[in-house]
């Protein structure tokens, strides 16, 4: 995997968050795809081993910012002040736009891919909503931001005692005002997301997965789907990460 | 005209990065590890390999493994991911999807000597087929599900039978690291053609959280990479035919230590997940022309202690 060393022009910690804007020159990523990311240490050292994928959170024409939970050493190093950034070209099949209203449902820490995937709908002229759940739990800085950050969106504090996927999907009522729904947020939520969409609105999920190579080659983030009528397992970093939440076998 | 870049490659560093592997001449020593290399990902890597090797094929598809498939160690990582492949019927009839002007080399794994033998006898009349690797690290129903790559015996059972089977083509045995002296005498005196060592080490990824097993699969990167090099030194002491080294390779420094050990080709797995072949590749011709040598100088050219 062919990585390319790029200018920080901007790294925010907000609690547990991490947001990294860098200069990017390459091909645009589309909303849904994902890099392959790690420090120039590490690759040095080979320690982490791996890159990690991350979600493009927004691109701009000039830079593209990541936004990530601090989850183990690979995220912590990134967040680091004065860590040099490698990064992949824009990977894996994104969201397919359609025709609107369409609705946004994000979760927890989850939401990264819903801001470049509002701006390209706003661009196709596709009206959207967007509906964003929060956890109790999450780190003030983060609710705090995510607040300033997505202006127009409904935004649902869940109580930790409560089923958090019901609850915003509880707020966006009735589905058939939508002709699809985007959805990114935490497996339970997903499952939520399809249970509900099956057979009435067409629904497009962001799965994440543990990737190692990222190029289709080590069939390590399977992903179970029908195929032909049968159970197989695809590679989410070639097949997807976004999949029509119809084919999915879960 | 893959081959004719790789051939440029090494004019263009001008040193010579020919190998010949079995009779086969190989543009360069690297060759992708089974399973480590997709179709998808060919177009990242023209000119660096010397020969191609696909994902393991079986008699049958094989849907593979339930997630979780990988998980990240210190050094390396683990994976299970369970031979998830199309079967041989329709690995044939794709065949050419992987004709990029290299020699093609195919790993096969079978349940059975039975099934291992009758892929080898169907490949045998595959033209564009250059030779064949055993993927012994798998169970045979036959006898308890204990790995074809057991012990000696077990080795020479499936090699002999395969041997019989594939006419015309080189035969590598691919060996796990246990007991990988006896195994590969095994299968140089069943008439393997060459020994591809080692494949990943048993190895177990335990949630401490959740206090169950994460991941029982096999270890690769630099983890292995000692207890690879140290397989092929020995190995390679003992049996005539090639070895073809394999484990933990990341950089063009780590292709000559295999060499030095005795390697006649070197086989890149998990390294390249993280690093660019290209670049390890590049490494490795630089070493060479310090060093004023070729590639084919190096095999087993290391001072004793």
């Amino acid at each position: 995997m062919k990585l390319h060393a790029v200018e920080i022009l901007e790294r925010e910690r907000f609690g547990d968050h991490t947001l990294l804007r860098y200069r990017w020159t390459g091909a645009p990523p589309e909303p849904g795809q994902f890099m392959m990311v790690r420090t120039a240490d590490s690759l040095q050292a080979l320690d982490p081993f791996l890159s990690r994928p991350l979600f493009a959170h927004d691109y701009d024409d000039e830079a593209v910012s990541l936004l990530f939970e601090i989850r183990g050493r690979g995220t912590a190093l990134l967040s680091e002040e004065d860590a040099g950034l490698l990064v992949s070209e824009p990977l894996g099949h994104g969201y397919t736009l359609d025709g609107g209203p369409v609705a946004l449902v994000g979760g927890g820490v989850w939401v990264s891919p819903l801001k470049l995937l509002s701006r390209h709908l706003t661009r196709s002229g596709i009206t959207h909503d967007v509906y964003l759940e929060i956890p109790a739990t999450a780190h003030e800085a983060y609710a705090a931001w995510i607040s300033e950050n997505y202006p127009d969106a409904a935004l649902v504090r869940t109580d930790a005692a409560l089923d958090a996927p019901q609850t915003v999907l509880g707020s966006i009522g009735d589905l058939s005002r939508y002709a699809g729904l985007y959805a990114s947020g935490p497996a339970p939520m997903l499952n939520a997301v399809k249970r509900l969409s099956d057979g009435t609105v067409p629904a497009q999920l962001a799965l994440r997965e543990r990737m190692a190579c990222a190029n289709g080659s080590c069939y390590g983030c399977a992903v179970p789907l029908w195929r032909d009528g049968a159970r197989a397992y695809a590679r989410a970093c070639v097949d997807g990460p976004i999949f029509p939440a119809e084919v999915l076998a879960w | 005209m893959v081959t004719r870049r790789a051939m440029s490659a090494g004019e263009e560093t001008g040193v010579d990065l020919t190998v010949e592997l079995c009779g086969i001449p190989l543009a360069t020593p690297l060759i992708p590890a089974a399973g480590t290399l997709s179709k998808e990902a060919l177009g990242e890597v023209k000119g660096v390999y010397g020969a191609m090797l696909p994902k393991t094929v079986t008699p049958r598809p094989r849907a593979g493994n339930p997630p979780p498939r990988i998980a990240e160690v210190s050094s390396g990582m683990v994976n299970s991911i369970g031979l998830q492949n199309p079967g041989l019927n329709r690995f044939l009839k794709d065949l050419d999807d992987w004709n990029v002007g290299l020699p093609l080399f195919v790993s096969v794994a079978a349940n059975t000597v039975g099934e291992f033998a009758a892929m080898c006898e169907r490949i045998a009349g595959e033209e564009r087929v250059a030779a064949v690797e055993l993927n012994l690290s798998c169970p045979n129903v036959e006898h308890g599900g204990l790995q074809f790559c057991a012990g000696p015996w077990a080795v020479r059972e499936v090699v002999a039978a395969c041997r019989g089977a594939l006419s015309g083509k080189p035969l590598f045995v691919k060996l796990t690291n246990e007991g990988v002296v006896s195994n590969a005498m095994a299968a140089e005196e069943a008439e393997a053609d060459a020994v591809t060592i080692i494949n990943t080490i048993p190895a177990l990824v335990v949630d401490p959280r959740e206090r169950k097993v994460f991941l029982r699969g096999g270890l690769s990167g630099p983890a292995i990479k000692p207890v690879a090099l140290r397989a092929v030194y020995e190995v390679s002491r003992v049996v005539e035919v090639p070895v073809i080294g394999v484990g933990g390779v990341t950089s063009g420094a780590d292709v000559v230590e295999f060499m030095l050990a005795g390697a006649a080709a070197v086989q890149v797995g998990a390294g390249s997940f993280v690093r660019e072949p290209r670049e390890m590749l590049e490494e490795f011709a630089a070493y060479l022309r310090e060093n004023g040598l070729r590639a084919r100088d190096l095999k087993g050219a290391l001072t004793e202690l």
